[in-house]
């Protein structure tokens, strides 16, 4: 084992990061989460465009749960998110569930390897997040044969796009985040607010 | 205790890679009619009368942001709204000259037997879901093959050409619209007897380009797109001629062939109520569909124009 994965296993070690993250309740707060995500963006923030953009609340979700729940819930969250959103958008299946599924891991894996606390964070996230999921839809567009060229206005509309995923994503974290509260199997900010008021996490240090 | 942890981990995110490969495989290759098309529908039938309660719950908060923005944009559309105007009035009082003179040379050539909206028998349809990124510009409504909607039957709104059912389920379909990448619609110049395909800019979700046009055709910006009416293959839709499809913006001049940048005139971003043309069986379109069914590869018929005896024959069943 490596220095870098030395430190990044003793690290999950010591967040618990891997174990216990599929409480049933936590599932079924995501599914709900999902599903509401899912309607609310079909059903009102698709038909809302600004600069000829629409914001994609989805990736949104995914990388934010990714990012309080662990790479792994966030990579099973992305799949069945993308499942969702293509049969109720009559999309060609597996399209966004793959990016998805990629989205997710890789916020997940941030927090077990970073666990980045800054406040601007899930606004970087979710732009990263909106951005990827665009370009990932254009190369599986042209993969899958779609005749389009690569024009100035496509790049525009990426980032348009990342422009406004960005500006949703504090309010989606947020919403986000209050939603998962509580069933977290280790909330970071209340660890550390933890070991900053009793002086250390170990039990001896408080005896 | 890590590595078990690790592998576990990547496990599962090859599993769902490779799911989401299989998934994405399987129905990329299958025929519209395969499985997961079928369990796509399913899932359509099951999900349209959630959609359409969603739909109205959420209607006041998506009206408030549309209020938002349509203030916004009413001062700007409200100046070229004003120019428009002047422009059409002298173009009435023009028209209402020639109008007369046209009546007169309709019913001495028996042309005046064309196909209308309502001869399509158009139903009414509440949007209730959009997919939200570039690449599927697709809407679902709330009307499917239980109210008489097919694949192919085209899409109004008051504003103009809006797209063409593409999927169908029992209470509701999916409709791609004219700026999806799998569109191509028969259309020609206003102004100008000229036809082309109109084809949407992939990446520039508020154009589209009627392309194929002979070099010498004059097209001016500000001049309308329509609908053709002609069908190019058995199955195409069968459009009717002359419905608004937008409003030239640029004209290209690179190729042997004349394109027009054309900017849709239905509002794709603010969809609400539609129309379907259903073309039932045994309705006058449907007849006429059946006869451009029947040409020979290469051939089409246009309703509106050179197929007139054709549909006159089929009106009155000769």
């Amino acid at each position: 084992m490596s220095a870098w994965e030395h430190t990044a296993a003793s690290r999950a070690k010591a967040h618990g990061l891997f174990g216990p993250s599929f409480s049933p309740g936590i599932v079924a707060r995501i599914a709900l989460l999902a599903v509401i995500v899912v309607f609310f963006q079909t059903g009102v923030v698709s038909e809302l465009s600004v600069l000829g953009v629409t914001v994609d609340l989805s990736p949104l979700l995914v990388a934010f749960v990714g990012l309080l729940c662990g790479s792994m819930l966030g990579a099973i969250t992305g799949f069945a998110v993308g499942l969702l959103v293509d049969l109720a958008l009559v999309q060609t299946l597996g399209v966004t569930s793959l990016i998805f599924t990629l989205i997710g891991y890789w916020s997940g894996r941030l927090r077990e390897l970073r666990d980045p606390q800054a406040a601007l964070i899930p606004l970087l996230v979710g732009a990263a997040a909106t951005g990827a999921s665009m370009v990932g839809y254009s190369l599986v567009e042209f993969l899958l044969g779609v005749e389009a060229p690569v024009s100035l206005e496509l790049l525009r509309q990426i980032v348009l796009g990342v422009i406004a995923g960005a500006v949703a994503a504090l309010p989606t974290w947020a919403v986000v985040r209050r939603s998962l509260e509580g069933g977290l199997p280790e909330d970071p900010r209340r660890r550390r607010r933890r070991a900053y008021t009793t002086g250390g996490l170990s039990p001896l240090t408080r005896a | 205790m890590y590595d078990k942890t690790v592998r576990r981990r990547r496990a599962v995110l090859l599993l769902l890679v490779v799911l989401s490969l299989i998934l994405l495989t399987a129905y990329f290759g299958e025929a519209a009619g395969g499985q997961l098309h079928s369990v796509q529908r399913a899932f359509l039938t099951v999900l349209s009368p959630i959609q359409d309660g969603a739909n109205k719950a959420l209607k006041p908060v998506r009206d408030a942001f549309g209020w938002i923005g349509d203030t916004v944009d009413a001062k700007s559309e409200r100046k070229q709204l004003v120019r428009q105007v002047d422009k059409l009035r002298r173009e009435v009082i023009a028209e209402q000259t020639e109008r007369s003179a046209y009546r007169e040379l309709l019913a001495l050539y028996r042309l005046d037997n064309r196909l209308s909206v309502s001869d399509y028998h158009p139903v009414t349809a509440t949007v209730v879901a959009k997919s939200p990124n570039i690449w599927y510009s697709t809407v679902t409504i709330d009307k499917g093959e239980a109210a008489g909607v097919h694949i192919n039957d085209p899409v109004i709104n008051g504003e103009g050409l809006v797209g063409k059912v593409t999927q169908v389920a029992s209470d509701g379909a999916q409709v791609s619209l004219i700026t999806d990448s799998t569109m191509g619609v028969s259309a020609r110049l206003g102004s100008t007897p000229a036809t082309g395909i109109v084809q949407p800019k992939v990446g520039a979700p508020n154009d589209l380009l009627l392309q194929y046009l002979p070099a010498n055709t004059q097209a001016n910006r500000g001049d309308y797109v329509v609908t053709s009416g002609t069908v190019s293959s058995p199955d195409d839709s069968l459009y009717p001629p002359g419905i608004p499809i937008g409003q030239v913006t640029s004209v290209n001049e690179e190729s042997a062939y004349r394109s027009v940048n054309v900017h849709p005139l239905a509002d794709l971003h603010n969809l609400d109520v539609v129309q379907v043309l259903t073309s039932v069986r045994g309705s006058t379109p449907a007849k006429v569909s059946g006869l451009a069914a029947n040409l020979p590869a290469g051939q089409t018929a246009a309703p509106g124009t050179a197929g007139t005896g054709a549909l006159a024959s089929a009106t009155t069943g000769k």
